[in-house]
């Protein structure tokens, strides 16, 4: 093979052989001269979106990989076909043989002190095979290792009604149904709490005790403070919205129960198959349940029929069939029940948010005043984060004065609340949104412009030390105000039809994993692994839960070596074969783990090229990558096909292997929280609803949406595209009609599908997904999250429409017809009205503020676009609006600025406060009586 | 979700079904009526008073007659929605009914004798222990009402069918038999007000069909239904009217609802009362009043009931729509 350029056209070598670079090659995608694989037919590709599109916003370091394969075009999941022909397998789909089935029984008391278990008569029934208690497992897990205060079953108490008490397996259903019914336990029945109000208050027995750090004798599992900025003077502020929100809590709805297979194998090693969000915690938490090392354990993760969060804790059922199947002996299978993934939840905490948006006489938000008490139920979970999110992640898109954030997290005796699509940030944001546009409304503006006059630029700092890298948010808002026609629809709609505005932000993966030390260890790894036969094996330990992260992994992998999807296999689903990865939560995995992936690809590529180099004699700066080919860049007849050049790499250097990771850049603040909410990237989206409200009735039916979110590139449109429509129609449940219902006496009244009310195909609006691309510096190929952003605006979104069209501003959430007809009837009242048809429209009349934010909108305009191109370089963080000098530290600027992350004792003198009662507990081992 | 073992019998006819009950009844063996399934077997798998025999009578062929006078206990919903023959108003409430997919096996006769649902009662079995139970269906522990606490008698369950309010008001005549023989009455006679007794059926009757008087196609009307989602979800409230005109007079005047109480309800007196003095509008508007205040909705179903007892005036004025629209009826 030559190592010259190459000197003669000559085809044949004088021993038989073709020269390399200068065969016949068929047309693009048949695999160059290689005879194993067959023609594509090129009707079927796509047109490209991403790969050969305009960069509006400047340059992308990962540019020069993308060769024009996948990125940016319409592919269906890699995965699909599984689903589509029915032979994905779920968690209970597994089967093994010998299988036992297990059941749990569960408290049917709110709370209670266990005095007894007599399992005797279950053990005697024939077919039973094993039974556990609490004793079979006394090591506490959590997903968060602050917060680990579960347990496979309950120790001492059990603290909502569906706890797990102790389980069976049994060789089927019927008989591990029988066998419970004849487990006795003797309960001492211990008061209850229901309200989230009273989990603030001292109490006698609190549902947890955290020792030393427990706070006081309350219920308060944790609390947050953060004052940034500078609040005097807020009760003179031009403007002011003051609101008090209520919001249900919710669960994830997904169509798959929980389910779960453990088996230990002949080897002593056990095999978890189960549908996890975040397999690698429940491989820690295993661990230190069942006392094994992790590398005794595989898990496996099965199909995900609906995750949301949802499905991202280790789960007690978990260890219960690992538990019983190392009692047993047999693989042991658990279902549960719809009732029972009620009653596990880990859905939207119910929260009482109090918002005050503060605005000033020149239209700029001079401060946000939050105070957020949420409902954790009987765990922590996620909460400790939750906590933080509800205040944290709304101190961007916009530009502010002033930040006061109180929250708290009260455990009560209701299923443990957690993580959920737009984590934390969703209710806040719906609150946040909403006094935007009360704001806009006393100042005379457009909300539309009155947003678009204040938000944070690219390349900029919020006010708690988030770094903002790129953002569409301006794109989005422009976009889907030209395309729902909102200058002529504005305040202009009849009575009873409105159209409203809401904006979204949401972080493109969790800066600081939970469980390690990122300077030590990558937040995601990928290995790459080539064979004889040509395509390439990617091991990622992403969980696929539906959201395409497979696809995702596989897109960047086939993009930057130039091959068909089809030649990728993504093995994704076995903590043996995969190496470690945090899982799918906090919209992390494309942006993570594409990035890692598209690293391992240019390993991989580079050691191809090598050979290539060495077989056609040209530099791979000068080598191209088609499909299945490498060519000389300026003639593209000399060149090698994949496979031979793969060949001639192994040859050279044994089997094909690369890695590949990714880390997130050091950035963030340093005071005491400042790593919750920090991302690498955020994604930013601004969505407009248009309703109509029948004021008999007081039923919202939501007509249209225009849907534009930011995803930084959407590698894969189809997919990014049904993430909004997905997010808009979970977030549609949220704010008109989805709730977990508690009766009287505090029993969830509605664990079933028929009456926890997800909105079905009737009440779906046309969706308009409107794609804003603002090329991420860090993104993989400039990508963003795009699975939970899209949520957020859907909620303000939908409640301003509903202002606009009968005047009323919500403030509790869902807005089902009893709601919205009792607000219906108070206004009624108050003005004297008969006739709810009678309520006045409202109408705008524009201040003389409105030129002048207009004119600054068109400012800021000019300004990101120079900071996007990056001929702008200046610092700007958070404040530069109010005339301060990014490159001095504001608290040197003002006086009045304040940074605290605990309160003064005047921060908490208002009684009205809910979450700031938590912080007048103290810390017992600050109390210097234990 | 596990539902309890029972025996299936399968009859091929009415003659045969009744046999199958009489032998039944004589060894005191309990037993369920099924057709379509789709109200009992939700029922079983949560253990709500399943039965150890049950007797399908989905091989009964002579019950799956349709005319526009005769409508057989087995007619399949999704039938009853697509035949030409079906009344319009019939086929308006038929379509409400639950889900496409359920249509295509809930039947005419499942829907009348529909169970009364209440939250406290449609429940699996573990969520019922943590209650302790409520007397709709008790497990022999004497339980109480869950929605009214402190008495014992009066189940409230509520009756949340769509069909029977408008087959009320076109005059329907309901026909059952039983191994005793047949008997029939007029539907608003059928049901009886206590959520556990629901209707007049005696041990092994059953209903074979329903027929409408030939007049009945002399009645318009409509069915409004107050639910939060158009598909799947059970009527919170409905209310069926119909009339007749004689010219431009209006010659009769129905009234009945559904959804809020433990039975369906012809409102006769309140139909009679507004015919009277018929005065538009205004009489619209009355009667919408008269018939809020002769319901008591108790608090069991999704929406809370002072909210669903509002709605009846709105969904009365919405069910004369039509009649609206000739303006000359209209004072």
């Amino acid at each position: 093979m030559g190592g010259a350029p190459r000197q003669s056209f000559d085809k044949t070598r004088k021993d038989g052989k073709r020269v390399a670079g200068q065969q016949d090659f068929g047309v693009p995608g048949s695999g160059g001269s290689s005879p194993e694989s067959g023609l594509q037919d090129i009707e079927h590709i796509p047109v490209s979106r991403g790969g050969q599109k305009e960069q509006p916003r400047g340059p992308h370091v990962h540019d020069s990989h993308i060769t024009g394969t996948t990125i940016g075009k319409p592919t269906p999941l890699v995965d699909a076909n599984w689903k589509m022909t029915g032979q994905a397998r779920y968690g209970d789909d597994i089967r093994l043989p010998g299988e036992l089935i297990g059941k749990i029984l569960r408290s049917p008391h709110h709370h209670a002190r266990i005095k007894s278990i007599n399992t005797k008569r279950a053990e005697a029934l024939e077919g039973v095979v094993a039974i556990a208690t609490g004793l079979d497992s006394v090591n506490s897990f959590g997903v968060l290792p602050v917060t680990k205060d579960e347990h496979a079953m309950a120790q001492d108490k059990v603290r909502h009604v569906g706890d797990l008490v102790a389980c069976v397996a049994a060789v089927d259903e019927s008989t591990a149904i029988e066998a419970m019914a004849t487990i006795e336990v003797e309960y001492e029945l211990l008061d209850s709490i229901h309200e989230m109000e009273d989990g603030l208050e001292d109490s006698e027995d609190p549902i947890h005790d955290r020792g030393k750090y427990h706070i006081g004798e309350s219920n308060v599992q944790k609390r947050v403070f953060q004052r940034f900025g500078n609040l005097d003077g807020m009760q003179d502020a031009a403007a002011s919205s003051e609101s008090d929100w209520k919001f249900a809590g919710l669960h994830h709805g997904f169509t798959e129960p929980h389910a779960v297979v453990a088996h230990w194998d002949p080897s002593g090693r056990l095999t978890v198959y189960t549908p996890q969000q975040v397999p690698h915690y429940l491989h820690r938490a295993l661990s230190s349940v069942l006392n094994i090392p992790m590398h005794q354990i595989n898990v496996y993760r099965t199909f995900v029929g609906g995750g949301f969060g949802g499905k991202s804790d280790p789960f007690p059922h978990e260890m219960c069939a690992a538990i019983l199947a190392r009692k047993s002996g047999n693989p042991v299978r658990i279902c549960l029940d719809r009732e029972e993934v009620y009653w596990i939840n880990r859905g939207r905490h119910p929260s009482k948010i109090q918002m005050n948006v503060h605005a000033d006489e020149e239209g700029r938000i001079a401060g946000i005043e939050t105070d957020a008490l949420i409902d954790g139920g009987a765990f922590a979970s996620f909460g400790h984060v939750t906590t933080y999110y509800n205040g944290v992640l709304h101190t961007s898109p916009y530009e502010i004065g002033g930040f006061h954030y109180t929250g708290a997290r009260v455990w009560t005796n209701k299923p443990a609340s957690g993580a959920m699509r737009g984590h934390g940030a969703v209710n806040s944001r719906c609150a946040v949104e909403v006094g935007i546009d009360d704001v806009s409304e006393q100042l005379g503006v457009d909300p539309m412009t009155f947003r678009l006059a204040n938000l944070l630029p690219p390349h900029s700092r919020t006010i708690t030390g988030f770094r903002i890298t790129s953002t569409g948010m301006r794109e989005c808002l422009a976009k889907v105000r030209e395309q729902s026609g909102w200058d002529e629809k504005f305040r202009k709609l009849p009575f009873g039809r409105g159209i409203g505005v809401g904006c979204g932000f949401f972080i493109s993966g969790s800066g600081l994993p939970i469980h390690w030390d990122p300077e030590n260890f990558p937040h995601a790894t990928v290995h790459l692994q080539c064979d004889m036969d040509g395509g390439v094996t990617v091991h990622t330990g992403a969980a696929e839960i539906g959201q395409g992260s497979d696809t995702a992994v596989a897109q960047a992998v086939s993009e930057v070596l130039a091959l068909p999807l089809d030649m990728i296999r993504v093995r994704s689903q076995e903590s043996d074969t995969a190496p470690v990865d945090l899982g799918s939560y906090s919209s992390r995995v494309t942006f993570m783990n594409a990035n890692a992936a598209i690293r391992a690809a240019i390993e991989l590529r580079g050691k191809i090229l090598k050979a290539a180099w060495e077989m056609i004699g040209y530099h791979p700066d000068q080598l191209v990558l088609g499909d299945r080919r490498i060519y000389y860049k300026h003639d593209p007849s000399i060149g090698v096909s994949w496979i031979e050049a793969l060949h001639k790499a192994q040859a050279d250097s044994g089997s094909l292997i690369a890695s590949g990771s990714y880390r997130t850049a050091p950035m963030g603040g340093v005071h005491k929280g400042a790593a919750a909410g920090l991302a690498p990237a955020y994604s930013f989206s601004a969505y407009v609803a248009e309703v109509e409200v029948d004021a008999e009735t007081g039923f919202i039916k939501v007509v249209k949406a225009w849907a534009a979110h930011d995803c930084g590139k959407a590698l894969n449109p189809l997919a990014v595209e049904g993430q909004i429509i997905g997010s808009c129609h979970m977030g549609m449940g949220q704010v008109l009609s989805e709730e977990m219902k508690y009766g009287r006496n505090g029993h969830l009244m509605n664990p079933d599908l028929l009456d926890y009310k997800i909105m079905s195909v009737h009440e779906m609006p046309e969706v308009v997904p409107i794609i804003v691309e603002s090329n991420d510096p860090e993104g993989p190929f400039g990508a963003k999250e795009a699975g939970e952003g899209p949520l957020l605006p859907i909620l303000p979104a939908v409640c301003n429409a509903v202002y606009d069209a009968i005047g009323i501003r919500p403030d509790e959430l869902p807005l089902t017809p009893d709601r919205v007809y009792k607000m219906i009837e108070k206004k009624c009242k108050e003005m004297g009205l008969d006739d709810p048809t009678d309520l006045p429209n409202p109408e705008f009349e524009a201040s003389d503020l409105q030129e002048v934010i207009a004119k600054r909108a068109e400012e800021h305009a000019d300004r990101d676009l120079q900071r996007d191109l990056l001929k702008d370089r200046s610092s700007y963080v958070n404040g530069v609006l109010f005339g301060f000098d990014p490159d001095l530290p504001l608290a040197e600027q003002d006086e009045g600025w304040r940074e605290a992350i605990t309160p003064s004792q005047d921060d908490l003198v208002d009684e009205s406060k809910r979450a700031a009662r938590a912080w007048k507990h103290i810390e017992r081992r600050h109390r210097g009586d234990s | 979700m596990k539902m309890p073992p029972f025996v299936l019998h399968s009859p091929s006819s009415i003659t045969e079904a009744m046999s199958i009950a009489e032998t039944l009844m004589d060894i005191g063996e309990d037993f369920d009526w099924i057709s379509g399934g789709t109200d009992l077997l939700p029922n079983y798998k949560w253990h709500l008073n399943p039965k150890s025999s049950v007797i399908s009578l989905a091989g009964v062929q002579e019950m799956s007659m349709l005319t526009s006078t005769h409508i057989g206990g087995m007619v399949r919903i999704h039938d009853l929605c697509n035949s030409p023959s079906t009344h319009p108003m019939i086929r308006q409430a038929a379509e409400t009914i639950a889900s496409v997919m359920i249509r295509r096996s809930g039947t005419v006769g499942g829907n009348i004798c529909l169970d009364t649902r209440c939250f406290w009662f449609n429940q699996t079995e573990d969520w019922r222990r943590s209650i302790e139970w409520c007397h709709k269906c008790d497990c022999d522990t004497s339980a109480d009402c869950r929605v009214i606490p402190n008495q014992n008698t009066l189940c409230v369950a509520t009756y949340q069918a769509d069909l029977a309010p408008v087959l009320m008001c076109l005059g329907a005549t309901i026909h059952l038999v039983s191994p005793q023989g047949e008997r029939s009455m007029p539907l608003s006679e059928f049901f009886e007000l206590d959520g556990m007794k629901r209707n007049v059926l005696e041990d092994g009757e059953l209903v074979s069909h329903l027929t409408l008087p030939k007049e009945a196609e002399n009645w318009n009307g409509a069915y409004r239904k107050l639910r939060l989602r158009e598909s799947w979800d059970f009527p919170e409230a409905g209310v069926a009217v119909a009339w007749t005109k004689g010219g431009d007079n209006l010659e009769g005047l129905r009234i009945a609802t559904t959804g809020c109480e433990s039975i369906p309800r012809l409102h006769e007196e309140e139909a009679s009362l507004a015919l009277e003095n018929w005065n538009g509008a205004e009489s619209i508007k009355e009667l919408g009043q008269a018939i809020r205040k002769a319901v008591k909705p108790v608090n069991n179903t999704y929406f809370p009931p002072a909210y669903r007892r509002k709605m009846l005036p709105v969904l009365v004025k919405r069910a004369f729509a039509g009649l609206n629209s000739e303006a000359e009826v209209l004072s």
